[in-house]
């Protein structure tokens, strides 16, 4: 097991490189150097299936893209309903872990939905979208979003709350609600570029 | 012997704890900080872009 | 006679000065209307958990009025707000609007929706403590939750199929579509 290696810290040892990773990432000519590689990727992405049908049926594109808003409408609905649940502001009289655990399975359906329809969208529109800085600004939103949900968020919540510092649970809900909405609004402003 | 496993144990539930609390701090600041500035210079952009245009 | 007057006061918002400046501001039209697409994580994110949850398919252990009752007060702020940048939407756009097949098939089906919500909230409120504590929900609701599922996946897609000029009244329609759309004989705005 890496984290037992890295000792008692080995989970926060991970979140501060992958972070640091990221920012070198971003920052530096690494990402210049990834996204030249990747255009042979997405060319080859609008000559798949998904990329001819998104691109020749109009319609379809169009039926795909508001399932794609519908299951962004569950996970938002998902992620709100716990974070407001962590937050206090409703469901009180249940507790946090049943609001969270229960909601998680139903984002994990709605986030399933969202990739699929998502990568269906990118290879209709892939060369277009490949130049766009805005498509990558939310797949880094993405991925980032998904590794915090899955590796600090559910695992901190599967925990007794009683037990967790609450300054720790607010930071938490409310970064996970931030995250989320750049997600979205990234991804509406897709529709507006180009 | 079985109190030093239960106390093993705790400790290990202690450490496990902290490191999940801390790794949370670490990622959740991050995103915080970094949605404050992302969002601040996308809000400055337009502002200078309708300044632009309108005066 | 109705499609004339409706395209008359379309014509007559089209002419105010706050519809063009709208219309053709970038920023102010994009962040109405990303308001309102956005809000939909608010408003249906919140009706699709208590739909769900009649089914038994989300938060089944969480009591059924629970949800319904502390999700309601969210889900309708995001209505709300729905609703207004909505209104902006059409102002600022309002003869291809109103003269929209979607948009009109969306307004039908938002008041069908209305109607659906009364019924469900009648029926859960007379019975809810029967089974308040069940996965899932007598049929009469699961049948209201369904309707609600199904009328606002349309909704979202007609809202989507609003952008594409397939039905336009400038594009020469077949009689059908001129009726559906409302087209009006020798109109010059569209």
């Amino acid at each position: 097991m890496p984290i037992s290696l890295l000792g008692p810290y080995g989970r926060s040892i991970i979140t501060a490189a992958v972070i640091a990773a990221m920012l070198a990432f971003t920052l530096s000519y690494a990402n210049e150097y990834a996204h030249g590689s990747l255009l042979g990727f997405f060319e080859w992405m609008e000559t798949t299936w998904f990329g001819i049908i998104g691109k020749t049926w109009g319609g379809v594109f169009a039926i795909i893209q508001a399932f794609h808003l519908l299951s962004m409408a569950v996970l938002g609905g998902t992620i709100l309903v716990s974070e407001f649940r962590v937050l206090g502001i409703f469901l009180n009289e249940i507790s946090p872990q049943t609001v969270v655990q229960r909601a998680h399975s139903t984002f994990v359906w709605a986030l399933v939905v969202v990739l699929f329809t998502g990568v269906f969208m990118a290879c209709g529109v892939a060369t277009k979208v490949y130049y766009l800085p805005v498509f990558w600004y939310k797949m880094l939103a993405l991925g980032a979003g998904m590794l915090f949900h899955f590796y600090i968020r559910m695992p901190l919540y599967s925990n007794d709350f009683s037990q967790l510092n609450p300054r720790v649970l607010q930071m938490t809900a409310i970064a996970s609600l931030l995250v989320w909405f750049l997600v979205a609004a990234t991804g509406r402003w897709i529709g507006f570029s180009g | 012997m079985s109190e030093e496993i239960e106390q093993s144990d705790s400790g290990q539930d202690g450490d496990r704890l902290k490191d999940q609390q801390t790794a949370a701090v670490i990622a959740a600041s991050s995103f915080i900080i970094f949605s404050v500035v992302y969002w601040f210079f996308q809000i400055q952009s337009v502002r200078e872009l309708l300044e632009l245009a309108y005066g | 006679m109705l499609n004339e007057w409706v395209y008359n006061i379309a014509v007559w918002l089209d002419d105010t000065r706050w519809s063009t400046m709208l219309h053709e501001s970038y920023y102010m039209y994009n962040w109405v209307e990303s308001t309102h697409v956005l809000t939909l994580m608010l408003s249906l994110g919140m009706l699709f958990l208590i739909d769900l949850r009649m089914l038994g398919w989300a938060l089944p252990d969480v009591p059924a009025s629970k949800m319904a009752s502390r999700l309601n007060t969210p889900m309708l702020i995001g209505f709300t707000v729905m609703f207004i940048t909505g209104i902006l939407l059409f102002y600022a756009v309002p003869v291809r609007s109103a003269q929209s097949v979607w948009f009109r098939i969306k307004m039908v089906l938002l008041v069908a929706c209305a109607i659906n919500a009364y019924l469900f909230h009648k029926r859960m409120n007379e019975s809810v403590a029967s089974w308040d504590n069940e996965p899932r929900a007598p049929q009469r609701i699961r049948q209201g939750a369904i309707l609600s599922l199904v009328f606002w996946c349309i909704i979202v897609i007609c809202g989507r199929f609003i952008a594409y000029d397939w039905y336009d009244c400038n594009y020469g329609q077949t009689a059908f579509i001129e009726f559906m759309a409302g087209c009006v004989d020798g109109q010059e705005r569209f």
